[in-house]
């Protein structure tokens, strides 16, 4: 299939706002008449609330109003789990939790009140490790956790601290592992981190009255936020309108709601007023959400020839002090940790705690790294035990045509091809003898291969509008945010390879405002480029329809017997017989005025087929819908003084079905790398022994820099066209940062001779195990 | 107590009053109302903010010193761009190779180059990397933004050789 406008590259449709410094985010909009709101945090993670006194506070200088959790019931879950208030009440369970709100004429002044509120704390027992919170039946984080509403597909153990318990049970355990000859068994880590997208959070929030709102997010999901916000005051869905500008980063930190519940809830109270809020970036590490916090174990068991009979494991994840946004990464976590094979006896049950540290939220392949580390050790470990390649003993395993993935899926031929992802790693990393250590270096090699499906509500859905100008140019409109991806440019190409249209014909979205968006569940789970441009290409099917309905009056024949190029209806069997599109696009006008048919303007929608959430008994169904699969190596060498990882080559191969732009796709993938080469070897967020984080910045929290960019990224990409896919495309976002730790660690071992389960790993450890 | 500092920015001559605590940036920003650079920590670390202060590159978050701001020259993204609106080559660059994603950072990295090359033209490989490890993104990688340095300097070097291509 020969495309016009998929698999090229053209200049992205944000580029020239973005380098002149006019794309505008949350931070840089005006608005007359604005309040600012600052915010109290608590000096404890877990304490009963006794007394807050905001007499003096209020009579401060230019502020408007205090606000505080007493007496708001509210109790709102973007996801399933409505355990969280916008402002906390009776207690405070992590040490960044609001439990005030000031709003000022100005941020100084709001900062100046805040420090005269007087609250009374009793410090209560601070639980931050997820397998002792599990544990502890004394110290409850929700007493009241067994009369929170909840989606059916959430397994909350009132009494205890557990939020969640996703189980699978695939085959029979037992069976499974008398069938192997060999087990290995470890015990995993991947501490809390900081997703640290550039732009911190910022919400701007006004009241017309109390019962009509007009919210500006830096959020990616704006249709959720607005469902949200109207639920907690018993409103109209419709009588939330949320705006989305340019947003400057997310990678699942700004998905589902964070501080405006907070905000909304404040600014009710002053009417009237644009009360805006940005998170400093502090308030950001401490405040909005953080990723990952998994503690586990695992346990693989194969045969002697090397095939993989059981699978066993067990995760805690670190929820923070609210499990609503969580638990979709706990039920992910464990059906993905199984890894990319055929494994007919799978237990695992993976379990969200609730601790006294922020809420954990979606963070780029949210689950899939932490299975992911436990799953691609394991099968490392496993092959040096059956003394085989671990090349050889994954390719023995993998997933292809008629095999079942441990929600018990068949997998087809059109999900993706490992085998393929493979050989291009091995290739590239293997071709050449591992370099043997020198005086300064140790060397090493890894790989790791990876599966994620995307997991969100069950319903999530895409839809598209496209109506023409007069001229026969296109508005093309979603709700998907663009985040930095590339979105707004993967639809355009989409759309002007459906339309047959020029791109410079195709106008696309650059904002998202709920009134006149169509409607988009959230831009989460890399599911954008797949059921928008799915909903894109349906749109645009349909808009053609009626340019041709709007022809056959023309023309005088029948639909079926019509043509159309981008530029014309024509007659199939005589082209010469057309008429323009830009004369049908608002209907058909003969000289003279008199018009027929119908304005071109279309809509359609898109989600994923069959898709369920994991059956309650065995944690299996179809609830992965779609997959995407891929595997990536290294070549590194650690220096022997310094203890440092020097990353000289990085590869990633997935199959990604399609590529709609090879510049966007490669940007997408070596971001995500350096992503996982931060989480594997640099980030983590640290706490003190009563809660409180102490690196809550980036001068003590490193983010990769330019130094840290491996020597060469090699990608990949695979097209195995997906039979669903937007022209074959599948996809690919979240992926190239999941399998990023096992390989590096995998890589470590070869080098070193030294087993690491836990990430990050520093020049410290590795200085320690060397000199050993 | 309010200070009065005089400063040019983009080539037009502002006099403005501004609280002591105020930086560079609460001014180009709230007094001013050029909202392309950004504030991503507030203390130096990201880069975002970065603007060319009397040639310097500086980041305008922690710039408090008036004495300093008054009576300098101060050049940002707005600038850039001739007055048609026209692309400078090294915004050019970065639109080519690929590194604007969600462009948070972008305009800290176009000034921090900027002022590099405006300085030295030559600067080495290492000199650049030194540059450009003061400023952060979490999209790209680096691996884009590299690519935009490296063939800013190019096309430059190849012009004032007298052999531009095209």
């Amino acid at each position: 299939m020969a495309f016009d406008y998929i698999g090229k590259d053209f200049t992205r449709t944000d580029a020239y706002a973005k380098v002149t410094g006019t794309a505008r985010f949350i931070a840089d909009l005006s608005f007359p008449g604005t309040l600012h709101a600052q915010v109290l945090r608590p000096p404890h993670a877990h304490a009963r609330i006794r007394s807050i006194t905001t007499t003096k506070a209020e009579e401060s200088k230019g502020v408007r109003r205090v606000v505080t959790g007493l007496g708001c019931d509210i109790l709102f879950g973007a996801c399933g789990l409505l355990d969280q208030s916008p402002l906390a009440r009776e207690k405070v369970r992590h040490a960044g939790e609001p439990v005030a709100v000031v709003i000022a004429d100005s941020i100084n002044n709001a900062r100046k009140a805040l420090k005269k509120i007087e609250v009374e704390y009793e410090p209560l027992k601070v639980l931050l490790d997820p397998v002792e919170s599990a544990l502890n039946r004394d110290v409850l984080i929700h007493e009241r956790l067994g009369n929170y509403k909840h989606l059916s597909s959430y397994y909350p153990e009132p009494g205890t601290n557990v939020f969640h318990h996703y189980r699978l049970r695939k085959g029979d355990i037992h069976k499974g592992f008398k069938e192997a000859d060999v087990t290995v068994k470890a015990d995993f880590e991947m501490p809390l981190s900081a997703h640290s997208a550039l732009e911190p959070h910022g919400v701007v929030c006004r009241w017309q009255g109390k019962e009509k709102v007009e919210i500006w997010s830096s959020s990616q999901g704006p249709f959720l936020l607005q469902g949200v916000i109207a639920d907690m005051f018993g409103l109209p869905h419709a009588n939330v309108r949320v705006h989305v500008p340019y947003v400057g980063g997310a990678f699942g930190g700004k998905s589902d709601v964070t501080i405006e519940p907070m905000i909304a809830y404040a600014a009710r109270f002053v009417p009237g007023h644009a009360v805006r809020y940005i998170c400093s970036r502090k308030e950001v590490m401490t405040s909005t959400v953080l990723g990952r916090g998994m503690k586990g174990s695992a346990t693989l068991g194969a045969t002697k020839e090397g095939r993989f009979t059981a699978f066993r494991a067990e995760l805690y994840f670190a929820g923070g002090a609210f499990g609503d946004t969580v638990t979709n990464i706990v039920t992910v976590a464990g059906h993905n940790s199984v890894g990319p094979y055929a494994i007919d006896n799978c237990r695992v049950d993976a379990f969200g705690v609730y601790t006294n540290s922020p809420p954990v939220g979606a963070y780029r392949g949210y689950g899939h790294p932490e299975g992911c580390l436990m799953s691609e050790r394991l099968v490392d470990m496993m092959a040096r035990k059956l003394n085989m390649s671990p090349l050889e003993l994954r390719r023995k395993n993998f997933l292809c045509e008629g095999k079942t993935n441990s929600l018990g899926e068949t997998i087809r031929d059109h999900n993706g091809n490992l085998f393929k992802c493979l050989d291009h790693v091995e290739r590239e990393i293997f071709s050449n003898p591992k370099p043997a250590e020198d005086d300064r270096y140790l060397y090493g090699r890894g790989v790791a291969s990876m599966m994620k499906s995307p997991k969100g509500a069950t319903n999530a859905g895409s839809c598209c509008q496209i109506k023409f100008c007069e001229d026969g140019s296109v508005h093309l409109n979603l709700g998907g945010v663009d985040m930095g991806q590339g979105a707004q440019q993967a639809m355009r190409q989409i759309a002007a390879e459906a339309l047959k249209m020029p791109l410079e014909k195709i106008s696309v979205y650059s904002e998202i405002d709920t009134q006149h968006s169509p409607w988009e569940w959230q831009t989460v789970a890399s599911m954008f480029t797949w059921r928008g441009g799915n909903a894109v290409i349906k749109t645009a099917y349909k808009a053609i329809e009626i340019l041709k309905k709007n022809a056959s009056m023309v023309l005088q024949a029948d639909v079926e017997t019509l043509g159309y190029n981008g530029e014309f209806i024509f007659l199939k069997t005589d082209p010469d017989v057309k008429v323009a599109v830009r004369e049908l696009v608002r209907g058909y006008m003969y000289k003279g005025g008199l018009t027929v048919g119908e304005v071109a303007e279309a809509s359609a929608s898109d989600r994923l087929p069959r898709y369920v959430e994991p059956d309650p008994r065995f944690g299996m169904g179809n609830a992965g819908g779609t997959w995407t699969f891929g595997c990536q190596g290294c070549a590194l060498k650690i220096e022997k003084k310094t203890g440092k990882v020097i990353i000289d080559k990085f590869v990633s191969s997935f199959d990604v079905g399609r590529v709609i732009s090879p510049q966007m796709i490669r940007g997408q993938i070596v971001g995500g790398v350096v992503m996982g080469i931060g989480q594997t070897l640099k980030e983590k967020i640290d706490f003190s022994g009563d809660g409180k984080i102490t690196n809550a910045n980036w001068k003590k929290y490193r983010l990769p820099t330019i130094k840290d960019m491996p020597g060469k990224q090699v990608v990949i990409c695979v097209e195995t066209p997906e039979a669903r896919g937007p022209f074959g495309a599948r996809c690919i976002a979240e992926h190239p940062m999941v399998a990023v730790s096992p390989t590096i660690l995998n890589a470590i071992y070869d080098a070193t001779g030294r087993e690491f389960f836990k990430t990050p790993v520093t020049p410290e450890e590795l200085l320690g195990v060397m000199d050993k | 107590m309010k200070d009065t500092v005089n400063l040019t920015v983009n080539g037009v001559r502002y006099s403005v009053a501004c609280e002591k605590s105020e930086s560079l940036l609460d001014i180009l920003r709230d007094r001013l109302g050029l909202f392309g650079a950004k504030e991503g920590c507030g203390y130096g670390e990201c880069g975002s903010c970065t603007v060319i202060l009397d040639g310097e590159a500086v980041t305008a978050c922690t710039m408090r010193d008036k004495e300093r701001i008054d009576g300098s020259e101060i050049m940002t993204i707005e600038g850039l761009a001739d007055n048609e609106g026209n692309l400078h080559p090294l915004q050019e660059a970065f639109v080519e190779s690929g590194a604007v994603q969600c462009g948070f950072c972008t305009p800290g990295f176009i000034m921090r180059l900027y002022a590099l090359f405006d300085k030295n033209p030559n600067a080495s490989a290492n000199e650049i990397r030194e540059a450009m490890s003061k400023n952060l993104c979490r999209c790209t990688g680096y691996e884009a933004l590299w690519e935009a340095a490296l063939l800013y300097q190019k096309r430059m070097l190849g012009e004032k050789d007298g052999c531009a291509r095209k």
